[in-house]
């Protein structure tokens, strides 16, 4: 098995992970799947690295089944038991079965958009699983109220892009960890604020005509 | 010498770590003197030549940000220190206020000072990771909301630079800013990263159509923190684009800008129209500027030139603007402009300098906002012709008088009562103002600071 079959086999494991967090509605299976997904991207990264004999790709392998697969989804969790209010999906924007057809379409549009756009530039049909995932991740985002279940939308963006910078190799491993520490920084800061965020906040749509006076002004 | 060039990142760095001893009133002590000496470094810097080596890229452009950036940052720290009296139920204590504040300032100094397209991301990213919590500062619903919006608009909007950063290294194999300028011939996966960059990045200056951002964190932050994002943040993430338009200088990466650019214009145009709250006004009159910048960005010559006197200008207007907001919430308690009257008997100086800050981010003459649009109309006029030119200009002419009839309504109009603490304290926004007035005397200094830096 070469490095791009099993390259295809992570981008297909890593899409099918973001379609099933769509249909979950506790928080805490999101962050779970999503923690299952940043292992197998470790996993990837540190076979690629032992079978090329590149520390680069060990060390970054190391730095992402640390921070991403563990610390994270930890941290994440921690906070849902402090605030078990927050463990489920209370409104979702969609039902859940236009979700997950929504999220796959969202899938096949990456590959078709990576297909006429980007395909002739990178030179890789490769490309399109980490597209295809990217706009799966901003789906998440859209499609969810809950703050934490938007941070992990962001956080498998992220992973997209992990994905797609194994097809430039040598990327600057110095840039790497940067992106990995502004991850964490991120995250500590959106836990700070999730938890300022109260419910009925949370659950509240800026965009709902319902007459909250004091949310009015956060329109467009 | 080469220590020199990373005086500002390590001032303001020792400045925001002090603020953490727990000392009465020490955070403000600390801030104001690492402010100062930002600021002197920064001016020191101005004078040494270019810096391209030990993971510098200081160019003229550069030291003439990093100026800017320290003297807002001087102003921001004092305004910061009086105003902070006014929030009742802070969300942090004052230590930790400034602690963020200053670490804010590094990571922006930090970005116009790094030679590597893949830093200068992480650099704005962190921009996003230290100023967050200071739009939440208020520590109310409203705020805490608009933090969370920005935080996850503008992180999944970089999330797209970092895409475009690495087709960028895609195509060149390193992604040194000094070996990207002097590349040969930009490939196809490269103007396809430019693009990219300029969404993302875009998404940070309140570039449409990712600016959504923008107006609820204005509107939601604490004033000396509505003028640091309006006033630097916003040109910080301009000055990213700036240099992903030197690297792929390709027509289409500029056309691409300038419809963005315009589009900017035209939304901010009309929102700003339509505003009932002062704050979010102010905050789409910003995001018309930037579109304005970004236009000239794109057009290069003396289009760039006016740009940046556009961001000069604008960056002490703006925040003298956002400082007299904080001055007028503080008397009036109300966000609203139609509750807000007669601010120039009230308090006077607030009033008087209010309007001449509107007049000053509308582009009036003679501020330094209408020597740049003339530069950047001008180039238009020859590169788009006159019909596009006049639809810019006639949306320019749109923000002007929907901003300005607002302001001269609060200023002017009949008075009321206010109902919270009447504080006419107006030296550092006059300050500012006076600076924003004055740069139309600097502009053959910023010619002089731009040589070899403008996109042709």
């Amino acid at each position: 098995m070469t490095l791009n079959s099993i390259f295809v086999l992570v981008g297909f494991i890593q899409i099918a992970l973001v379609t099933f967090m769509q249909w979950q509605t506790y928080i805490s299976s999101v962050i779970k799947t999503f923690s299952i997904g940043s292992y197998v991207l470790a996993a990837f990264l540190l076979a690629a690295g032992y079978v090329g004999h590149e520390p680069y790709l060990i060390a970054l392998g190391g730095l992402t089944a640390v921070i991403r697969a563990w610390f994270i989804p930890s941290f994440l969790s921690r906070m849902l038991r402090r605030d078990r209010w927050r463990a489920r999906e209370i409104k979702p924007v969609l039902g859940i079965a236009s979700t997950i057809i929504l999220s796959l379409l969202f899938a096949v549009f990456g590959y078709v958009i990576y297909a006429w756009t980007m395909y002739d530039y990178v030179h890789s049909a490769l490309g399109a699983i980490p597209v295809a995932l990217f706009l799966q991740g901003a789906f998440l985002i859209i499609s969810r109220r809950t703050p934490t279940t938007q941070l992990i939308g962001y956080l498998v963006m992220e992973n997209a892009l992990y994905l797609f910078g194994f097809l430039f190799p040598e990327l600057p491993f110095v840039v790497e960890a940067g992106v990995v520490l502004d991850v964490i920084g991120t995250i500590m800061i959106s836990g700070v604020i999730v938890r300022l965020k109260e419910e009925p906040a949370q659950n509240a749509d800026v965009d709902d005509s319902t007459p909250r006076e004091d949310f009015t002004e956060l329109r467009g | 010498m080469i220590w020199i060039y990373y005086l500002p990142v390590v001032l303001s760095g020792i400045g925001g770590l002090l603020c953490l001893v727990p000392r009465t009133r020490f955070e403000e002590d600390v801030s104001i003197i690492a402010s100062f000496a930002a600021l002197a470094s920064s001016i020191l810097i101005a004078f040494l030549p270019n810096a391209t080596s030990f993971g510098l890229y200081v160019d003229g452009f550069s030291k003439l940000m990093q100026i800017m950036i320290s003297a807002v940052y001087v102003l921001t720290v004092i305004f910061s220190i009086h105003y902070l009296e006014h929030i009742e139920n802070k969300l942090f204590q004052a230590n930790l206020y400034f602690l963020l504040l200053n670490l804010f300032v590094v990571s922006m100094f930090f970005t116009v000072m790094v030679d590597n397209v893949g830093l200068l991301w992480v650099g704005v990213e962190a921009t996003t990771v230290t100023s967050a919590l200071l739009i939440a500062t208020d520590n109310n619903e409203l705020a805490v909301e608009a933090t969370w919006r920005y935080i996850i608009i503008v992180s999944t909007g970089l999330t797209i630079s970092l895409l475009a950063t690495i087709f960028i290294y895609g195509g060149f194999h390193t992604l040194s800013l000094d070996a990207l300028l002097r590349a040969p011939q930009a490939t196809k996966i490269v103007s396809v990263g430019a693009l990219l960059g300029i969404i993302g990045y875009g998404t940070k200056g309140g570039i449409f159509p990712m600016h959504t951002w923008l107006p609820d964190a204005h509107g939601r932050a604490p004033a000396p923190i509505s003028a640091m994002f309006s006033a630097i943040l916003l040109p910080v993430a301009l000055y990213t684009i700036v240099r992903f338009v030197q690297i792929v200088p390709m027509q289409s990466v500029r056309n691409f800008a300038v419809v963005l650019g315009s589009l900017s214009v035209i939304v901010a145009s009309l929102m700003t129209f339509s505003q009932r709250q002062y704050k979010r006004m102010f905050a789409y009159s910003s995001i018309e500027n930037m579109g304005v910048a970004l236009i000239g960005i794109a057009l290069g010559g003396n289009a760039f030139i006016g740009s940046v006197i556009i961001i000069l200008t604008h960056a002490f207007a703006k925040s003298a603007a956002f400082f007299l907001t904080g001055n007028i919430l503080a008397a009036y308690r109300t966000n609203t402009i139609k509750d807000v009257k007669a601010v120039s008997r009230t308090m006077p100086l607030t009033g008087y300098s209010l309007f001449f800050a509107g007049l000053a981010v509308t582009g009036a003459p003679p501020f330094g906002t209408f020597f740049g649009e003339i530069l950047i109309m001008t180039r238009m006029l020859q590169v788009y012709g006159v019909w596009f030119t006049l639809v810019i200009a006639s949306f320019l002419v749109v923000a002007f008088v929907g901003l300005n009839y607002r302001v001269i309504r609060m200023v002017f109009s009949e008075p009321v009562e206010p109902s919270g603490k009447m504080d006419d304290n107006a030296t550092v926004p006059i300050i500012s103002l006076v600076i924003a007035f004055s740069m139309v005397f600097l502009t053959p200094v910023v010619y002089f600071f731009l040589k070899g830096v403008v996109v042709r």
